[in-house]
């Protein structure tokens, strides 16, 4: 049976003391095959009076808090005394730094305003409750716990997958091994063992590997702070430095502000008809709209270098953006398709996405001209949307180019293979 | 053996789920009373001779009231469905039943709208021709703000809910004889395309009847303002309506405390809802200073109205969100029917304070027509919800959740 091997196997781990340890009796751990054993077990117990014992669940019990005769947790208080303390600290913090501190005029509202304080009290409030919360269940439960005489028990291990336990301590006043193990047998248990540990101060430290890890990173965390402390106590020649110059010092006016270049002195201006802003401008036809001469391109803008590189930046873009429906070959079948078609969109009006690659369909892209392509990734064509505005114009040319290769590829015949390549296809 | 052990077990008679003849007397006295106090009201405002600019205010107030509270029953309804909850099922058809009031809303909608049709312009500024032909502001909105669009506005808005409520509610009671699980399958389908549906319409009611009042000024979040007061009624309406039918011995074994403590979290956490929609509309505003955005609070921090926001917010915030927070007052329903009594009360205020300083800028007036004509709407919501949903089940007796909701536990 298998709860005897386990036996067997404690015993053998008892059998290993190091010398100066003794073994102590911890108590008794009974195992039950449901949540519905555990519960009526669970009230056997405590109708029988016992006090140090728990149980042990993979996941919540629903019903177990009342089957033990816990009383309701004190944490709900702490949180609400945590969220206050919340409260005073923004309040006072905010009333120090801005009323008192440094007094500092924000938008022409005073020093100290109930209304400005509300944000971040009601942030700090929220902060100091979900510590409290956070951390006061660890408190309560007595929690990290690294080591407990249960772990050493191998039937333990499945309290995290699907066993449902509960241990008896020998220090409970009611304990007497032979009455606890029947009362434990007779709740239903499918397997009551001993469990003992030893006092050896080695088995209960801390490895190495992970103190040398704590101090490592403690002195680390430590690292800004020193230099936070040295440069608010020395002076520098050199100007500061902006990690973002250009949000610092922007070219513009705020709102509501004052200009003295217009004689009614406002910044706030309606901008002069057909203003375009800076490299706005986009006059190149060829490049920004796939246009010459008002005639759809049929090369390529010379911006763009036709080469391998650019043609693979291409498929990076269509990979991202274009297979979701056109799919990897560009036949029209991509995820969406399929899915739409699984969940039987087939039957109320679903449009496939268009085949890109076949010669034959009424709509024929491979005729299309490079411009009328690009045109469409930019602004869409029926049901697709245009994607202008996620894909920059070069890497819409790129997809272009991209999808020509592809379109070559499924339409290749004999000749597109260089004659020395021609016999390895046979 | 726990309560609701108890309530399943057959030795005791069958639990009492309808109203039975109450029904008809309820609905007898909400129409005696409803039209005698809304008869006075009328005569009384006439009587005032101001063109019935106070009784027209006073009239919005009750009506745009009891609106909230239908749309917070509807609210509860979708929301049921969409995120297919279990421990609301017990309170679900009195929230329908309280949808049936749509009807009558839509009749006491019509005693606001027809005479703003005929030409009345004792409500709204925007309704004035002679303001508008003077007033850039109002001139440009007059494309939105202008009486026939407003009333095909109100018809849009009851037509998406007075059709949501009876799609909902009728299926719902024909379920109670079929137990057809289907049917609440095809409502959870519905009820995402109607959630959208109602938060466009009860965002824009709350633009359209009390934001325009104050037709200058303008704020996105308003709707969601009045929603917020339509929440919290709901669920202290229902905690109200549970506690009474429990007293006179309905529902006795299917609702517990354990479903009272959900309404009372709802209620609370709502209730800081609404604080904290009502204080980032008001943040924004004051930090800004923008003279064309601060016309609505102007009034209500400079003159007596500012005691009235005072009030708000210690009396409908502070004190209940406290109050309320405990779990041994949710779990006591006379103490949480009391607390949702309180709340009631508070957001006829809310409303008032909305209202009111449209008609009375500078002092704070009340008039014995505001009473008159909230209980005069509220029996007539009375009598229209139980001549739709008077003689149904006041619990939906085979909805597949049920047995669920029944035994549900807080933990």
């Amino acid at each position: 049976m298998a709860s005897d091997e386990l036996d067997n196997e404690v015993t053998a781990e008892s059998d290993m003391l190091l010398p100066g340890s003794e073994t102590v009796f911890y108590g008794l751990l009974a195992e039950y095959d449901s949540p519905g054993a555990l519960l009526q077990a669970a009230e056997q117990v405590r109708d029988a009076g016992y006090e140090k014992w728990d149980c042990h669940a993979p996941y919540p019990v629903h019903g177990l808090d009342p089957a033990m005769g816990i009383r309701s947790t004190i944490l709900p208080v702490l949180v609400f005394a945590g969220g206050i303390t919340g409260t005073a600290t923004a309040i006072l913090m905010q009333w120090w730094m801005n009323a008192r501190a440094w007094q500092w005029v924000a938008s022409g509202k005073p020093y100290f305003s109930v209304a400005q304080q509300i944000p971040i009290a009601f942030e700090l409030t929220v902060l100091f409750s979900a510590f409290t919360a956070f951390w006061g269940m660890w408190f309560l439960n007595k929690l990290p716990q690294v080591w407990h005489p249960l772990f050493r028990k191998k039937r333990f291990l499945k309290a995290s997958s699907n066993g449902f336990f509960i241990s008896v301590e020998s220090q409970d006043p009611s304990f007497r091994r032979a009455d606890t193990e029947k009362l434990l047998r007779e709740a239903g248990a499918v397997a009551v063992e001993e469990v003992s540990y030893t006092t050896s101060p080695e088995q209960r430290n801390v490895p190495r590997p992970l103190l040398g890890f704590i101090l490592l990173t403690t002195v680390l965390a430590l690292v800004p702070f020193a230099f936070i402390a040295k440069y608010r106590t020395t002076h520098s020649d050199k100007p500061h430095f902006y990690i973002v110059g250009d949000m610092d010092f922007q070219q513009k006016r705020r709102p509501q502000s004052e200009s003295d270049v217009f004689a009614d002195s406002r910044a706030d201006r309606v901008g002069v008809a057909g203003t375009v802003a800076r490299g706005e401008l986009k006059e190149d036809d060829h490049f920004y709209r796939g246009l010459v001469d008002g005639e759809w391109a049929t090369t390529f803008p010379p911006q763009l270098e036709i080469s391998e590189r650019r043609m693979r930046e291409g498929e990076e873009r269509f990979q991202i953006y274009c297979t979701p429906c056109h799919g990897q070959a560009a036949a029209g079948n991509g995820m969406i398709h399929q899915r739409a078609m699984a969940v039987g969109a087939g039957a109320t009006g679903w449009v496939q996405p268009l085949n890109l690659v076949d010669t034959t369909a009424q709509l024929n892209v491979v005729r299309q001209p490079h411009g009328q392509i690009f045109n469409t990734i930019s602004n869409g064509i029926r049901t697709m949307p245009g994607y202008k505005s996620q894909i920059p114009e070069m890497d819409r040319w790129k997809i272009v180019l991209y999808l020509r290769a592809i379109q070559r590829s499924r339409n290749a015949s004999i000749e597109d293979v260089p004659p020395s390549k021609r016999p390895a296809l046979r | 053996m726990s309560s609701f052990e108890s309530a399943i077990s057959s030795h005791d008679p069958p639990d009492r789920l309808t109203l039975g003849p109450a029904a008809l007397r309820l609905k007898g006295l909400g129409l005696a009373v409803g039209v005698v106090c809304m008869a006075v009201a009328i005569v009384w405002g006439l009587a005032i001779g101001d063109d019935m600019r106070r009784f027209f205010h006073s009239y919005l107030l009750a009506f745009t009231y009891f609106l909230s509270i239908a749309l917070g029953a509807l609210f509860y309804v979708v929301i049921h469905h969409l995120v297919s909850a279990t421990w609301s099922v017990v309170f679900r058809r009195l929230a329908e039943i309280i949808t049936g009031a749509f009807p009558a809303l839509f009749v006491l909608m019509l005693g606001l709208v027809l005479p703003i049709l005929a030409g009345s312009h004792s409500l709204f500024l925007w309704t004035d021709s002679d303001v508008v032909a003077h007033d850039h502001v109002l001139l440009v909105k007059q494309s939105y703000l202008n009486a026939p669009f407003f009333a095909v506005r109100m018809l849009i808005y009851f037509a998406v809910w007075m059709w949501m409520s009876r799609y909902f509610m009728k299926r719902s009671v024909q379920q109670d004889e079929t137990g057809d699980v289907a049917l609440s399958n095809r409502l959870r389908r519905v009820s995402g395309p109607a959630m959208i549906a109602y938060a466009l319409t009860t965002a824009w009611a709350g633009f359209d009847l009390l934001m325009s009042l104050t037709p200058h000024w303008f704020s996105t979040i308003f709707g969601v303002y009045y929603f917020a007061g339509a929440a919290i009624s709901i669920y202290c309406l229902l905690a109200i309506f549970s506690f009474a039918l429990q007293r006179s011995g309905r529902m006795t074994r299917t609702i517990s405390p354990e479903h009272y403590h959900d309404l009372g979290k709802m209620a609370n956490s709502f209730t800081l809802f609404w604080a904290y929609i009502g204080f980032s509309q008001f943040m924004l505003i004051w930090a800004a200073n923008i003279p064309e955005e601060t016309t609505f609070f102007r009034p209500r921090m400079f003159t007596e109205w500012k005691w009235a926001s005072l009030v708000l917010i210690i009396f409908h915030f502070v004190v209940p969100f406290v109050g309320m927070m405990s779990r041994h007052v949710k779990r006591n329903p006379p103490v949480l029917a009391a607390w949702a009594v309180y709340m009631l009360l508070l957001h006829a205020f809310d409303l008032f304070w909305v209202i009111m300083p449209a008609y009375s800028p500078d002092a704070i007036v009340f008039h014995p027509m505001d009473v008159l004509c909230l209980i005069g709407a509220g029996g007539i919501c009375l009598f229209g919800a139980l001549s739709v949903g008077g003689n149904v089940k006041l619990l939906a007796v085979r909805d597949p959740r049920l047995e669920a909701s029944i035994r549900f536990i807080n933990q």
